[in-house]
């Protein structure tokens, strides 16, 4: 079980874990739109230097850091070779038909390893320090506006919230019957492509109906504690904007500014 | 006073051709523990079901605390009664237990200081406050089932149903369900509704209802209900202990009582009966 | 064919070396002999049903060996080793319903013999007998599992169990949400497939009646670690130390204390059943007892 690090939370007490989740959603998005204004080494460095400084301030163990970037790491080294060999430009060491290896093509790809590291790092810090159910507060928070364009807001994130409870329901519920099935001569992950197929059958149906026993149950159960649609409830969990949220923030933009800075210079 | 009053009740589901209960009536006493009992497909979840306005029945009129039962005032009704269903994670609502617990007051529209306040009590009260942070996954069967019971507490309802909740917990969790519940009956006056296949909640219970195809077949106390011995597993009741052992003590050319007797009485029994010789 | 399962020095760890790690299995070694019917018991994580997945190498031991019959299960068995295994092995899990998945009731049956090598016809007739064995109607046989009952569904997906012809038999609280009249007839089941088969019974339950009234060895797990094992009434010997590891008697065994307190009387042997006890009472009352009142 949770072999998938990213949106893996860490229970924490760091300053970064306390902070408003609309403000650690904000500024992610912030962090890797501004990621691409950086166009020279001293505007990656000072990114890093922002990451490293909010890794730290989480006090999380920097080695779910590293095994956040192993799953993509081919899709990594694929864009950066891409960015490597098909751009032109400055001193070129080596040429072969349509690919070529030139000053400029080392100096992109570098830069593309970099953003992507550095949206991976941001990304992980959140979901390691933020619940995923904080993260799903966050969003109908920051949806509220368009409840004026009757978005059903309040809907959508109850939605998400019972979705996020019932995934480790799910996922144990998977491997109970990957197990009875595997008991039942089912290899899976074995054999051709059709066999493959054929072996997730056995997995999928009991899968749906117990999903949709569940989702009538919990209907049922809802209905008996009075829910009746998301108007008029009031809430029990609730988030506070702090000086950190304020402080976090204006770091942040000081970093746009000094890279507006840079990437003029 | 009868807090629920059932009245020439008739039900079908609408995809099947049976009746299910057909002029069906039965009163219920404020402060009462009702067992009802029944084997698979009785019609025992039906009835409760029909109590807490979560099916409409064809005719017939349901009352609950004086309040009755129509598509108008159904969330008044449900606002008297808490539920507690068989299986204990398709009710957990919650992303974590206190959350859970606030479901029903958020629903409720109770006002957030008020919250705060009722779910710590809440789950004081059923011994969980320690595990307010905790996802459902790492709760037991048990854990979760009394995390129900405190979302239900919190609303101050006067009725608790309970739907073979205990059926999928294991001893020790049964028995801190149980627990909770003989205090709310005992203590609060709560009425108590509770659906059960287990001679241990049964014998809680100062009335037992027996269904048999939407029909009440027998309404007595416990005792009278136990004595039936080993046919009780018909009906869907697991025999008392001291029921079996009656029988086998026949078995021995033993002459045993008729009358049900609890385990103390049958050790009583047996004393009286070493004494004489 | 002799199946005895041999566990030697288990250990079990999931997700090792990550903060996650966490050991579920100590240092295990204990026998299931051949022909036993064995209960399993213990409380919620106490390690059973990582054990049970042991039996037929859905996990394979961190170290340690576990020899069922003539194969071996050790960390570097490959997964195509374990096939031959499996088909001896039948393992039903709890809520077992849980499984089914085929257009109809015969076809789930026959699902598992087909996957083991059976020929589509060898497989129905297998099917068909299996669900004979376990009580289901012939007219059911070509419904749809997902129309029946909760009860026959149980049946269904445990005949898909025995359709493997196993030589062991691992039951996972298999009466679990069942009425009494469901669940004993299910018990008298297993105890009859297992004379008429001459299965090995692994039985998990939290029920001492019945691990009274039907087991012949008892393995205890605590918070993955062996903590016993032995025959029903060696197991049941010591009120104190069940009471210390927060297991029940069975309630034959807890009457007989009580009765033993208030009388003075004394039992030759602990009674674990009803019908022990009964025979106990009568033998004490036509003089057979000592009184130490």
């Amino acid at each position: 079980m949770g072999k998938v690090l990213l949106g893996r939370y860490v229970p924490g007490d760091s300053i970064v874990h306390r902070m408003d989740p609309r403000a650690k959603l904000i500024l992610s998005f912030f962090f890797i739109v501004i990621i691409f204004l950086a166009n020279n080494w001293q505007s990656y460095a000072l990114l890093f230097a922002l990451t490293i400084g909010s890794i730290l301030a989480a006090k999380v163990n920097f080695a779910f850091f590293i095994k956040g970037v192993r799953p993509l790491i081919w899709l990594i080294l694929f864009t950066v070779l891409l960015q490597i060999f098909f751009s032109s430009g400055g001193t070129v060491f080596w040429r072969w038909g349509p690919f070529n290896l030139s000053y400029y093509g080392l100096i992109n790809g570098a830069y593309v390893f970099c953003r992507f590291v550095l949206i991976i790092f941001m990304s992980t810090l959140l979901t390691l320090t933020t619940a995923p159910l904080e993260i799903a507060d966050a969003l109908e928070k920051l949806m509220m506006p368009l409840k004026k364009i009757k978005v059903p807001v309040y809907e959508i994130s109850l939605m998400l919230s019972i979705a996020l409870r019932f995934v480790p329901t799910l996922m144990d519920e998977t491997a109970k019957i990957m197990n009875a099935q595997r008991s039942r001569g089912v290899n899976f992950g074995e054999g051709s492509i059709m066999q493959q197929i054929k072996a997730v059958v056995p997995l999928l149906v009991p899968l749906f109906v117990s999903s949709f026993n569940r989702a009538e149950d919990l209907a049922t159960a809802m209905e008996a504690r009075g829910y009746r649609g998301g108007e008029g409830r009031t809430k029990y969990r609730v988030h506070y904007w702090q000086t950190g949220d304020t402080v976090g923030c204006a770091v942040f933009v000081a970093v746009l500014i000094i890279l507006l800075f840079l990437r003029h210079w | 006073m009868d807090i629920v009053e059932i009245k020439n009740l008739t039900f079908k589901y609408p995809q099947q051709e049976v009746q299910n209960f057909n002029n069906f009536n039965l009163k219920i006493k404020k402060g009462e523990w009702l067992a009802i009992i029944g084997h698979n497909g009785s019609g025992k979840s039906t009835l409760v079901r029909l109590i807490d306005g979560l099916l409409a029945p064809e005719s017939g009129e349901i009352t609950v605390s004086g309040i009755k039962l129509t598509p108008e005032s159904v969330w008044d009704v449900r606002s008297k009664i808490g539920m507690v269903f068989q299986n204990p994670d398709n009710q957990f609502v919650g992303a974590n237990v206190e959350d859970d617990v606030a479901f029903g007051l958020e629903n409720a529209a109770i006002p957030r200081k008020e919250m705060l306040i009722r779910v710590r009590q809440a789950l004081e009260r059923v011994k969980m406050w320690e595990f307010a942070d905790h996802e459902p996954v790492r709760l037991s069967g048990g854990q979760k089932q009394r995390v129900a019971l405190a979302g239900i507490i919190a609303l101050k309802p006067e009725i608790i149903i309970l739907d073979e909740a205990t059926s999928m917990l294991d001893p020790e969790g049964r028995q801190a369900v149980l627990e909770i519940i003989r205090e709310l009956n005992q203590v609060e006056h709560l009425t108590v509704i509770s659906i059960t296949h287990d001679i241990d909640e049964a014998s809680n219970a100062q009335r037992v209802v027996v269904l048999d195809d939407g029909k009440i077949v027998q309404d007595d106390i416990p005792a009278k209900i136990f004595s039936h011995g080993a046919s009780l597993v018909k009906i869907g009741l697991e025999p008392p202990f001291s029921e079996k052992l009656k029988e086998e003590l026949v078995k021995q050319g033993i002459e045993v009582p008729d009358e049900y007797l609890t385990k103390e009485g049958m050790v009583d029994w047996l004393w009286q009966l070493f004494s004489k010789q | 064919m002799a199946m005895a399962i041999i566990f030697k020095a288990v250990n079990y760890m999931y997700q090792p070396n990550t903060p996650f790690e966490q050991q579920a299995l100590e240092n295990i070694s204990v026998e299931i002999p051949t022909g036993s019917y064995t209960a399993l018991i213990g409380h919620t994580g106490s390690g059973k049903s990582t054990f049970l997945q042991h039996l037929n190498g859905l996990l394979r031991p961190t170290s340690g060996v576990i020899q069922v019959g003539k194969q071996a299960i050790t960390p570097e068995t490959k997964n195509k080793q374990l096939g031959e295994l499996r088909k001896h092995v039948g393992i039903v899990f709890q809520f077992p319903e849980a499984q089914l998945f085929e257009e109809t009731v015969i076809k789930d049956i026959a699902f598992a013999p087909k996957n083991f090598g059976k020929s589509e016809e060898e497989a129905e007739t297998i099917a068909r007998r299996m669900a004979q064995q376990v009580g289901l109607d012939d007219e059911l046989l070509s419904k749809s599992p997902f129309e029946l009952s909760g009860g026959q569904m149980r049946r269904v997906a445990i005949a898909g169990i025995l359709a493997m012809e196993p030589e062991i038999l691992v039951l996972d609280e298999p009466t679990a949400g069942l009425d009494p009249q469901g669940r004993l007839e299910m018990m008298e089941m297993f105890k009859r497939l297992k004379e008429e088969q001459n299965l090995t019974v692994v039985l998990v339950t939290h029920q001492m009646d019945d691990v009274a009234k039907y087991a012949d060895n008892v393995i205890v797990l605590e918070k993955g670690k062996l903590i016993a094992s032995g025959t029903p009434s060696e197991i049941f010997a010591q009120p104190n130390w069940l009471v210390e590891h927060h297991l029940a008697l069975p309630k034959a065994g807890e009457f007989a204390l009580e009765f033993e307190k208030k009388t003075g009387y004394k039992f030759s042997t602990l009674p674990l059943t009803e019908v022990s006890l009964a025979q106990q009472i009568a033998s004490l009352l036509h003089g057979g007892g000592v009184h130490h009142g």
